[in-house]
């Protein structure tokens, strides 16, 4: 089966460069899954989980970006993320602990914290994409 | 005279410096590697950034709000001058040119009849500044230590500027900083962060690709991307200055420290000879006066 070249980079670093089977990304609009020969696509992304899968459709790897870019052309995919953490090394209690905090504050940057304390909660239980 | 025991004290004092000194060397050569691995590091993100708004910045019309980040406010009025120093010194003069080009840009604004305001970033630049033209000091930073607190310190400054922007507190930025050009030369380096300067850097990307250009879809749309993707530019071109400062920071003190110690030791040379002589006529006058008190009896 094709591939498709694959970057996850973050201001800091280039977390992930590899082949991939298949990228699903939290695009602004909805999750884009985007297979080798993907059309030529410019997209603005929303907090939530960035999943890489092999060529046979296992999961390799799980992401969450708190936001960022994705340019996606049939050859490759490029998400260019604020904050990048993969998915299994995210504390549940310390993140709803940061929820409480957030919630105590009222100004415009703890809603926008809070915006992605609550989307990182929903993508460590949704199961989702697990399997496809 | 200088009795040998004065020229002792000053050898040893000059030998403590030299060892201070060359260890700051090493400290700073290490420093330095690590800082330029940050830097490479940060590099594909932001050339692919600047990729993704060459291409859209061509289709962006003037607006409002966000927008303006890139077509500028229409006016040519109000600057504000970012000096991008160091938090330390002994490096040189690393810091002293970010302020006199600093001070020489300030004044060649101002005499074309402009109204310019500072935003120092960097102890040194900061106190500099403070000295110098206070009242023209809008806001400064120092200990931002880029190396340990990475993007978040750019995210500061960048908030502050994008703030203070869109309040209408000025028209346009330059950010002036040293920009690493190897581990022993800097070069003061000023450059437009608001509103963008896309004529630099479209013309660049537009060698390697030129045919391949707009027929991306946009998701949602042109303008959203574009909405969100122009502040983050503003504050992914802070970090990149802030990383080549800070590798440049340590490359202008490795040098100044190897010149220092290299000094030192040049010292340390000619104190030995001088300390060597003095105890030579020492002994030669003594040997002089015990023989002529010989002689005389």
């Amino acid at each position: 089966m094709a591939t498709i070249s694959f970057d996850l980079v973050s201001p800091e670093n280039l977390i992930f460069n590899d082949k991939a089977g298949m990228i699903i990304v939290p695009g602004k609009d909805g999750d884009l899954g985007v297979l080798p020969g993907h059309s030529k696509v410019m997209s603005s992304l929303r907090p939530g989980r960035v999943m890489v899968y092999g060529e046979d459709k296992n999961l390799l790897k799980a992401f969450f970006v708190s936001g960022g870019f994705a340019e996606i052309n049939p050859e490759k995919c490029i998400v260019l993320a604020e904050s990048v953490v993969e998915l299994n090394t995210l504390e549940k209690s310390l993140i709803e602990k940061e929820i409480q905090d957030l919630e105590n504050e009222e100004n415009k940057k703890s809603k926008e914290k809070l915006l992605v304390a609550n989307a990182k909660l929903e993508a460590i239980d949704a199961k989702f994409y697990d399997k496809i | 005279m200088p009795s040998l025991k004065d020229i002792k004290t000053q050898i040893n004092s000059v030998g403590s410096t030299r060892k201070i000194t060359s260890a700051m060397k090493m400290v700073a050569a290490s420093k330095l590697r690590r800082s330029q691995e940050k830097a490479e590091a940060a590099r594909p993100y932001s050339s692919r950034l600047e990729e993704m708004l060459a291409s859209l910045a061509s289709s962006a019309a003037s607006g409002e709000g966000i927008i303006k980040l890139l077509t500028g406010t229409g006016n040519d009025q109000n600057y504000v001058v970012v000096p991008v120093s160091a938090d330390r010194g002994l490096c040189g003069g690393f810091n002293s040119s970010i302020n006199k080009e600093t001070f020489r840009l300030v004044k060649s604004l101002e005499d074309d009849g402009k109204n310019v305001q500072l935003m120092p970033v960097g102890k040194k630049s900061r106190d500099f500044f403070n000295r110098v033209m206070k009242d023209k000091i809008l806001e400064s930073f120092a200990d931002l230590n880029v190396s340990v607190n990475g993007y978040d310190a750019a995210l500061q400054v960048s908030n502050k500027l994008q703030e203070l922007y869109f309040d209408g507190k000025f028209d346009k930025c330059i950010i002036v900083f040293n920009k690493f050009k190897s581990a022993i030369s800097q070069e003061v380096t000023q450059q437009q962060l608001i509103p963008l300067d896309v004529s630099n850097s479209s013309k660049e990307e537009n060698v390697d690709d030129s045919g391949a250009k707009a027929i991306y879809d946009y998701e949602p749309d042109e303008e959203t991307i574009l909405k969100d993707l122009l502040p983050k530019n503003v504050s992914i071109q802070i970090f990149k200055v802030l990383l080549e400062s800070d590798a440049g920071e340590h490359g202008a003190r490795m040098a100044a420290m190897d010149n220092a110690t290299r000094n030192a030791g040049e010292m340390i040379d000619s104190l030995t000879l001088k300390y060597n002589r003095t105890r030579q006529a020492f002994i030669t006058k003594e040997l002089i006066e015990i023989i002529s008190g010989a002689e005389s009896i």
